[in-house]
């Protein structure tokens, strides 16, 4: 079909007009009339034409005349009636809108059914619900929130109290948003009164993330104290500025990176906290000492010149070395301890059993970290402390050197118990014969009690009897090879008899106490592959992972979560 | 390439510059500036309502304002400029609640109706073109009424001409109808022929009952015209063709006009949820002071 779909006999000059507002109510059916409907929608159908009547000179009746216009077919045959009517009446139609109003009228319901819509809801009993821009976490609702909303409702208006009853007390927008039991016209009142306003456009751009809004003054009604960051912080942050609402009904979303990169990834922040750093250390030195929370068993950590200032942007890339790696900390603990021998075919199973990690590291109760190493618990079954190969079960009380002296200079004492507890001896006399025998014994070996004394605490031989535990052999690495074995031990000076002291251990319950970790949720991994002890042989080896080692998986790559916020706080509540 | 041609790459490199600054100043100022979210909605809302002015301009041809064309053309990049513009403002997350998600499905059906009446508005006026004819949308019933008529009147010339009724019968049977109004409406939209090639088959069966006289009135006959080349007097059936070149037409031109319905109405209900959001979010934004 190549040619004009056009009407037969269609007519250039006789264009539509698309734009009016009706239509014939026959256009349908293509038989529209030429006439069409009036400005208001009337139909103007009467006739093809309307007769003149022609007279001529002296004539009185004249003759009506056709005038039907050449586009239309020109004059008719048959021609008006004798009274003037056209013989060709045009049928009338009911007209219909065009296309366009009819859009327009649909346009103009739609916006009003949204008003209706929206008048209804926003006044209804359900409006809070309406506009509750998202769930609330569940830390933000409860009793305690109802609390707070039903104080919060004592004098609003009753309609506001209604709603927020029907809203569900607890959830209390009230108790954050001031102004949400106000209703609509409160709304629309604090919307143009609140600072900034809306047409403050600079003023919302200035806004800096230290601000305290009303929501964040808030959120200090319970959380108190939570404004506290590192003593050398130079930008503060409000609470909402990291911490959002209206994510989740779970727990509230921790906050992203781009919260703590806003500082410790912008290098004129960090230079100046650097600065305010150094002018505190040098002052008041004490500000930065506040993690006694955390227990006298922390690894001293020697805080930076600079503090932790160092520009980063993310953990898997530019995030500092841990300090006890960077700065090649050593372990300060005085005793002596060689995982490596522990973990060698040297140290026979106990019970069947070859030591492993878990012989001697226990976790605490949520799992998150480990209890020290306890001597009795876990060393002293191998580590027996016996020191009279004929009475092994006599061992020496491990713990405090003056325990031990003591111990040693009421060895007759403890004989004539063994007799009894162990020997079941009852008679007088047997019991001194055996004390007797054990003291002629420990005579001959060690010659005087003196002798014995500094064998027990100075000596470092490594071979020496043990208890046979599970059928190891009798021979092993014994601790009657002597306190010195394990600890760092000193003899006072000019002491008559000679006293001996043994340094305190320091078995540090937290290594990083700037970050936190859950050993809980690594248990899928090995030991080694984190600490890697099977090659440490000196106590003062920390045998802590490197950052590398954890972002092999805490990464983009590893595809585990890598933000700030998995290890550190922000928050310092601790510090006053 | 054409004028338009360069238009359109000069156009799109401006939107992709665009989305890409805007982007960017989000990605390095979203953290100094907690208001962020308010300034983005500010920028959005004043661009959707410079967007709505443009179904204002249309309505006042008589202005001397820009040409129709370039407000379209603005209006189509600025349009899609928005939807960067956002997924930024919220965020790059997907909105929660009631009235947000009200609002944001209404910014995404009305920005989904805008991307579909640009894809119609380019690709259906080639498809007329492909199929031949120019009709305006106004004039197709008429256009239509006469084709019945005609149709109507070569059916009842079949009973004194050829002395059958076999055409008149298969004319009231299958064809009056399908000559009264629109037909295939949806099926010439998705370039569907089976309906008329289902019709021109009946047409075709119908063949062996015809005589000549009737043969010539269903199919139409050459014509020696002098020394001119010979001239085809068409037939019912070739009516039908034109019939339903006619409603693809109106199917076609018809769903032109009839996405506005969608994308207009649901702009001025997005304009106003945008305007109760502004109030919302200042009042429930808590003061500084």
């Amino acid at each position: 079909m190549s040619e004009p779909l056009q009407p037969p006999g269609f007519d250039a000059d006789q264009y539509a007009r698309p734009n009016q507002n009706w239509v014939c109510g026959y256009a349908c059916e293509g038989r529209a009339c030429k006439l069409g409907p009036g400005p208001g929608g009337e139909c103007r159908a009467t006739a093809e034409c309307k007769p003149v009547l022609d007279l001529k000179p002296g004539e009185t009746k004249g003759r009506w005349r056709c005038t039907r216009s050449k586009n239309q077919g020109g004059a008719c045959e048959l021609g008006p009636g004798p009274d003037g009517t056209c013989c060709r009446p045009l049928p009338r139609c009911s007209p219909v809108r065009s296309l366009r109003v009819r859009r327009g009228r649909l346009t103009l319901a739609v916006t009003a059914l949204t008003v209706g819509a929206l008048l209804v809801l926003l006044y209804g009993p359900w409006r809070l619900t309406f506009i509750n821009p998202g769930p609330v976490s569940s830390h933000h609702t409860g009793k305690a929130f109802a609390e707070l909303l039903r104080e919060q409702s004592k004098g609003a208006p009753k309609s506001a109290a209604l709603a927020a009853s029907a809203f569900g007390a607890d959830q209390g927008c009230a108790v954050c948003h001031t102004e949400a039991l106000a209703g609509p016209a409160g709304w629309l009142k604090a919307a143009f009164t609140v600072k900034p306003g809306p047409f403050e456009v600079n003023k919302l751009a200035a806004v800096s993330r230290a601000e305290m809004t009303s929501i964040d003054r808030a959120c200090l009604k319970c959380h108190k104290d939570h404004t506290f960051h590192q003593p050398n912080v130079v930008r503060d942050h409000s609470c909402s500025s990291c911490h959002r609402e209206h994510l989740t009904s779970g727990h509230m979303r921790k906050p992203e990176d781009a919260q703590c990169l806003s500082c410790h990834g912008d290098g004129a922040t960090m230079q100046a906290s650097a600065a305010k750093g150094r002018e505190i250390a040098a002052k008041r030195p004490s500000e930065f000492e506040y993690r006694s929370h955390l227990g006298p068993h922390v690894f001293g950590v020697p805080r930076p010149t600079n503090g932790y200032t160092k520009v980063f942007a993310s953990f898997a890339g530019d995030h500092p070395e841990f300090q006890v790696h960077a700065d090649k900390l050593s372990d300060t603990n005085p005793l002596r301890f060689n995982h490596a021998l522990h973990f060698s075919s040297t140290v026979p199973p106990i019970n069947g059993r070859k030591l492993d990690c878990a012989s001697c590291h226990e976790p605490d109760a949520s799992g998150a970290y480990y209890r020290r190493v306890n001597f009795e618990r876990h060393c002293r079954k191998c580590h027996s402390l016996q020191f009279d190969a004929g009475n092994p079960q006599l061992q020496l009380p491990h713990g405090n050197e003056t325990f031990v002296r003591s111990f040693l200079r009421s060895l007759p004492a403890h004989y004539a118990e063994l007799a009894r507890r162990e020997h079941k001896l009852s008679r007088a006399e047997e019991i001194a014969r055996f004390v007797a025998r054990s003291m002629s014994g420990l005579t001959e070996r060690f010659e005087s009690g003196e002798g014995l004394e500094r064998r027990v605490f100075m000596s470092t031989e490594r071979w020496a009897p043990v208890a046979s535990v599970g059928g190891s052999p009798t021979l092993g690495a014994a601790p009657f090879a002597g306190c010195a074995w394990c600890h760092k031990v000193t003899e006072s000076p000019g002491t008559v008899p000679p006293q001996f002291e043994v340094a305190r251990p320091s078995m540090p319950e937290r290594w990083m106490p700037r970050g936190s970790f859950n050993h809980a949720k690594h248990q899928h991994l090995d030991c080694a592959k984190c600490h890697d002890v099977a090659r440490s042989s000196v106590t003062a080896d920390v045998n802590l992972p490197r950052k590398a080692l954890c972002a092999e998986c805490h990464s983009p790559k590893g595809g585990v979560v890598h933000s700030c916020s998995t290890c550190h706080s922000f928050h310092t509540t601790h510090r006053r | 390439m054409n004028a338009f041609a360069n238009r359109r790459w000069l156009a799109v490199l401006m939107l992709i510059a665009a989305i890409v600054g805007l982007l960017t100043v989000w990605r390095e100022f979203d953290v100094f500036i907690p208001r962020m979210p308010y300034l983005t909605g500010w920028v959005l809302l004043l661009l959707m309502l410079f967007l709505t002015l443009y179904n204002g301009r249309k309505k006042l041809p008589f202005l001397p304002a820009i040409r129709s064309e370039t407000w379209l053309q603005v209006h189509i990049y600025v349009g899609l400029f928005t939807a960067a513009l956002f997924a930024v403002h919220l965020g790059m997350r997907m909105p929660t609640g009631w009235f947000e998600c009200t609002l944001a499905w209404l910014y995404v059906l009305v920005m989904l109706s805008g991307i579909g009446g640009l894809f119609i508005s380019r690709i259906f006026p080639k498809r007329l073109t492909t199929r031949g004819g120019e009709v305006l949308f106004e004039s197709i019933p008429a256009v239509r009424r006469a084709l019945a008529e005609q149709a109507e009147s070569l059916a009842l010339k079949a009973l004194p001409a050829a002395k059958s009724a076999t055409i008149t019968e298969f004319y009231v049977a299958h064809l009056q109808h399908w000559f009264a109004a629109p037909r295939n409406t949806l099926a010439h939209l998705f370039e569907i022929s089976s309906p008329l090639n289902k019709l021109l088959h009946r047409i075709g069966e119908l063949d062996r009952f015809l005589n000549d006289e009737e043969r010539k009135l269903m199919f139409g006959e050459e014509v020696e015209a002098g020394e001119e080349p010979k001239q085809h007097i068409p037939g019912i059936a070739d009516l039908v063709r034109q019939k339903d070149a006619l409603d693809y037409h109106y199917s076609l031109q018809l769903t032109l006009k009839l996405w506005l319905f969608v994308h207009i109405p649901l702009t001025y209900s997005l304009l106003v949820f945008s305007l109760v959001h502004v109030v919302l979010v200042f009042a429930f934004m808590g003061g500084t002071s």
